[in-house]
């Protein structure tokens, strides 16, 4: 791991002008290191940075048979279709709530579970738990979604159980009522992700120099204020990052689940933007709406995560860049 | 850690996180710009127009087709009742291969779905020949795009068989001409009009004689038999689990009550007028007549998530479901099959569609005797003469009898001139139902661009124990007049409809369903019309007339 990290430090620092032989003269002497390099970064231009060239068919009107070059530019056209269409804001809206609630929700649970699996003092049951926690993120996703039809029926056993309790005296349609559908998509993806989100918290509190604790306990610090004074503030940087990270994906909802679980009885909160698209685009296999849509999506959350890493930035001094 | 290395450990994740939200949306070029390379065969290169040495006709059609062995590749979904891997296991393809001298390499997909044929017609890169369900309305856009080839001269130049048809039905011609003239698909045929029929009212017609019920004439017929079946335990068990009425989505239930109060769920007819059913005063009162039965557990109250076939089975399977709007085959042949030696009086019986209160009565469920599934040609290939004319031997008797019955002596027999399946198929003990076997023969006359031969459903059907040919009584209630057609609309037409349609759709869908379950009312049904005005239902039906009026003038 130091040899590449090595090679990428050289690279990323900044090297005044007059000082540009000394950098080249140090290239020369790590050369190897650079060709080790080598198919990372052609990896990232072939695969990752070319096909952003085809983000230009959203301001064209694309025909396959035509090809990208040979396809009239409409200028904004698409996205105008687009900021035109009638449910623009609901699906905007919806959008934003589906992803916001499940960072809400989602992201501190996954790091309290980090955080109660670290306090556990048998090894064995830790990693239990934690083998448990992780099984629903390798379940297929279609699967899931069968999983929750399943559970939520009417006769099913979310039914059945409140129904038992007393709780409820008839069986509440889950799925048809557009009220549900956020709980049902935040509550399922929780239960989907909570143990494999925590993976990354485990493994920033593993580097937490073991020393730290040995001298607060000899300060006399309990397990809470071990907690607040030294976990807490080890941990908040790799925090930080993942929540900045995580607001710049604000709007990319998981559409294939919603695909698989709305009907036209939960569009009102339902219909986000992607499965709107899939509706229009794909099935009309209309790709430059599709790309001007992507496109404004990315726009978006690259702007969120920009401005989301300059607050941090200014608040805590953790940042991406 | 020390920050440097913090942010150093960073990079790797942020610049992937950057690549792939832009390319996210650039995804879709791939290989759009190459251009397509269809198989080209090992020997001949080019056409030869000159008949191959030994060779016959087939209704004008010389075979085989050429001298040396050609191949072409033809994309074609192999579809959920076919239980191999490749085509070209079916003995039919086989001896077609053999007659005709073309090899066909043929590329599935598993499921007939929408994405699969989008993301095929996207790559650019296409096959000689392509399969597709809705080449009705989907050709002419992808002909003007230049994906097809024009065929209507090839036609006139290769198929003597396909041209015989087409001259001895005149309908055919306009029902698969683009709004620009051109014949970009070759379709699937019914020129039986019995066999137009597709789904039809079914009706468990052993409950009705346990309640002495009549069958049902009218939508009040229908709204008491649905009742008795809710709340007189028609299967016996002392437990009101009944779920009178199943469907697996609203546009079913839609055909068998919509047109009884003189309406359509989509667009139909009325008068020469394009007219769209949720714009049309009378559709409140198919939203109050559902609003009925749903309220009072008639409709399956989990119709909007039960919506897969499975489902539906399960429920019929198990004795709960009282009627259905659904196939010939798929539903009543297969749910009887299923049944059988399971239930001691399990019966089906086909309803006529209900009368409504104002007499209206009409069946919507038909198709056009051509289909709008069949096979295209790609503007791209090679040997447009010999795609034609391997496409011609589909509509020549011999490939008729091939792709209805198969191979003779193999799958059937000649009895007095006239083609009988063998035993072994209808009734096969390997554990398949006929309708799989059958297709591990051929490909089936209903879904491939051929002629359903009209004694394929009819031996398949008496295999089933059915000895009357339910689409009999449809043929009354049948008003070519008021069904929209397959009309197709210019690229203009196009650009103004779809966006318009994807709100008004999804608008329509909720609104719709959100009523017919009480959580909306319909007291004000004007507000549902006006909202559909101020979405542009009315620039839409201009586009739908204009194409419309151009198809009759075909």
């Amino acid at each position: 791991m130091a040899v590449p990290l090595n090679a990428a430090k050289a690279k990323s620092r900044k090297l005044p002008t007059s000082r540009s032989s000394v950098s080249l003269k140090r290239m020369m002497s790590n050369r190897y290191l650079y060709l080790m390099l080598l198919p990372t970064v052609l990896y990232f231009l072939i695969f990752e940075y070319k096909p952003m060239y085809g983000a230009v068919i959203a301001f064209k009107d694309f025909n396959p048979f035509a090809g990208v070059a040979g396809s009239p530019w409409v200028g904004f056209k698409n996205f105008e279709k687009f900021f035109e269409s009638y449910y623009f804001f609901r699906l905007l809206k919806n959008t934003f709530l589906m992803s916001f609630y499940s960072l809400l929700f989602i992201f501190p649970a996954s790091l309290a579970f980090a955080l109660l699996l670290n306090e556990l003092r048998l090894k064995k049951l830790k990693s239990f738990l934690q083998t448990v926690s992780y099984l629903p993120h390798f379940i297929s996703l279609i699967v899931i979604c069968g999983m929750i039809i399943d559970f939520t029926k009417p006769g099913g056993i979310i039914n059945s159980l409140l129904l038992g309790i007393g709780f409820i005296t008839e069986p509440i349609q889950f799925l048809i009522l557009p009220e549900w559908f956020r709980t049902i998509y935040v509550g399922s993806g929780m239960w989907q992700s909570l143990g494999w989100n925590s993976i990354i918290y485990l493994a920033a509190l593993s580097g937490i120099n073991p020393s730290l604790y040995e001298a607060a306990v000899v300060d006399g610090a309990g397990r809470w204020k071990q907690l607040t004074h030294i976990t807490l503030p080890g941990i908040l940087p790799t925090v930080l990052i993942l929540l900045i990270l995580n607001v710049g994906t604000l709007l990319n909802v998981g559409w294939d689940k919603i695909i698989l679980l709305y009907n036209p009885g939960t569009y009102v909160t339902a219909d986000v933007i992607s499965t709107f698209v899939y509706r229009r685009g794909v099935m009309e296999a209309d790709y430059s709406f599709s790309a001007a849509v992507g496109l404004f999506n990315s726009i978006i959350n690259f702007t969120l995560l920009v401005l989301a890493n300059r607050i941090s930035r200014k608040t805590t001094e953790s940042s991406l860049w | 850690m020390n920050a440097a290395k913090r942010k150093l450990a960073l990079l790797l994740p942020v610049m992937t996180l950057l690549a792939t939200l832009v390319s996210a949306c650039g995804g879709t070029n791939n290989n759009a710009g190459s251009a397509a390379e269809p198989s080209a065969s090992p020997g001949t290169q080019g056409s030869t127009s000159a008949p191959v040495e030994g060779s016959r006709s087939v209704g004008g059609l010389q075979v085989p087709i050429v001298a040396d062995k050609l191949e072409f590749s033809l994309w074609s979904p192999s579809g959920g009742n076919f239980r191999g891997t490749n085509f070209n296991e079916k003995l039919s393809f086989q001896q077609m291969e053999e007659n005709t001298n073309i090899h066909i390499n043929f590329q599935h997909s598993t499921e007939a779905s929408a994405e699969a044929f989008s993301l095929l017609m996207s790559s650019g890169k296409l096959p000689d020949i392509i399969y597709n369900d809705l080449w009705g309305t989907d050709s002419g856009k992808y002909g003007a795009k230049g994906a097809l080839l024009p065929l209507e001269d090839l036609i006139d130049q290769y198929a003597p068989n396909f041209k015989k048809i087409l001259d001895g039905h005149p309908d055919i011609r306009g029902q698969i001409t683009s709004p620009e003239g051109h014949i970009y698909y070759l379709p699937n045929l019914v020129l039986d009009s019995q066999d137009l029929t597709q789904m039809f009212p079914q009706v468990r017609s052993d409950w009705l004689e346990k309640l002495g019920l009549p069958m049902p004439q009218t939508t009040e017929d229908w709204y008491n038999m649905l009742k008795a079946f809710r709340e007189q335990d028609p299967n016996g068990n002392g437990k009101k689990d009944e779920i009178p009425l199943v469907t697996v989505n609203l546009e079913n239930i839609m055909m068998l009550f919509a047109p009884a109060f003189g309406v359509e769920y989509g667009f139909f007819v009325d008068n020469g007028q394009v007219k769209y059913g949720p714009n049309d005063p009378r559709f409140k009162d198919v939203v109050v007549y559902l609003n009925r039965l749903y309220k009072e557990q008639l409709l399956d109250p989990n119709y909007l998530v039960d919506t897969t076939f499975q489902t539906l089975t399960e429920k019929v399977t198990t004795d709960v479901a009282g009627a259905w709007f659904g196939w010939s085959g798929s539903y009543m042949g297969n749910f009887t099959t299923l049944m059988e030696g399971k239930h001691d009086t399990f019966k089906i019986a086909a309803a006529v569609p209900p009368k409504g209160p104002n007499g209206d009565q009409r069946h919507v469920s038909f198709r056009w005797q051509a289909g709008a599934h069949g096979l295209a040609v790609s503007s791209k290939t090679a040997h447009p003469e010999e795609v034609m004319k391997w496409l011609d031997y589909q509509y020549s008797e011999e490939g008729i009898l091939l792709n209805n019955f198969g191979v003779e002596g193999k799958s059937y027999d000649l009895v007095n001139g006239e083609p009988v399946y063998k035993d072994e198929v209808t009734h096969p003990t390997n554990g398949l139902t006929n309708t799989q076997e059958l297709l591990n023969h051929t490909i089936g006359g209903g879904s491939w661009a051929t002629v359903a031969d009209t004694r394929y459903a009819e031996q398949i059907r008496e295999a089933n124990g059915q000895t009357e040919n339910p689409l009999e009584i449809y043929k009354d209630y049948i008003d070519f007049d008021a069904k929209l057609p397959p009309v197709q609309f210019t690229a203009e037409e196009n650009e103004i409809v779809v966006p318009l349609m994807a709100d008004i759709q999804t608008y329509v869908a909720e609104t719709i369903n959100a009523q017919i379950m009480g959580r909306q009312s319909f007291d004000d049904y004007n507000k549902v019309m006006k909202q559909l005005e101020q979405m542009g239902i009315g620039e839409v039906l201009k586009q739908y007339q204009a194409a419309y009026e151009r198809f009759k003038g075909k």
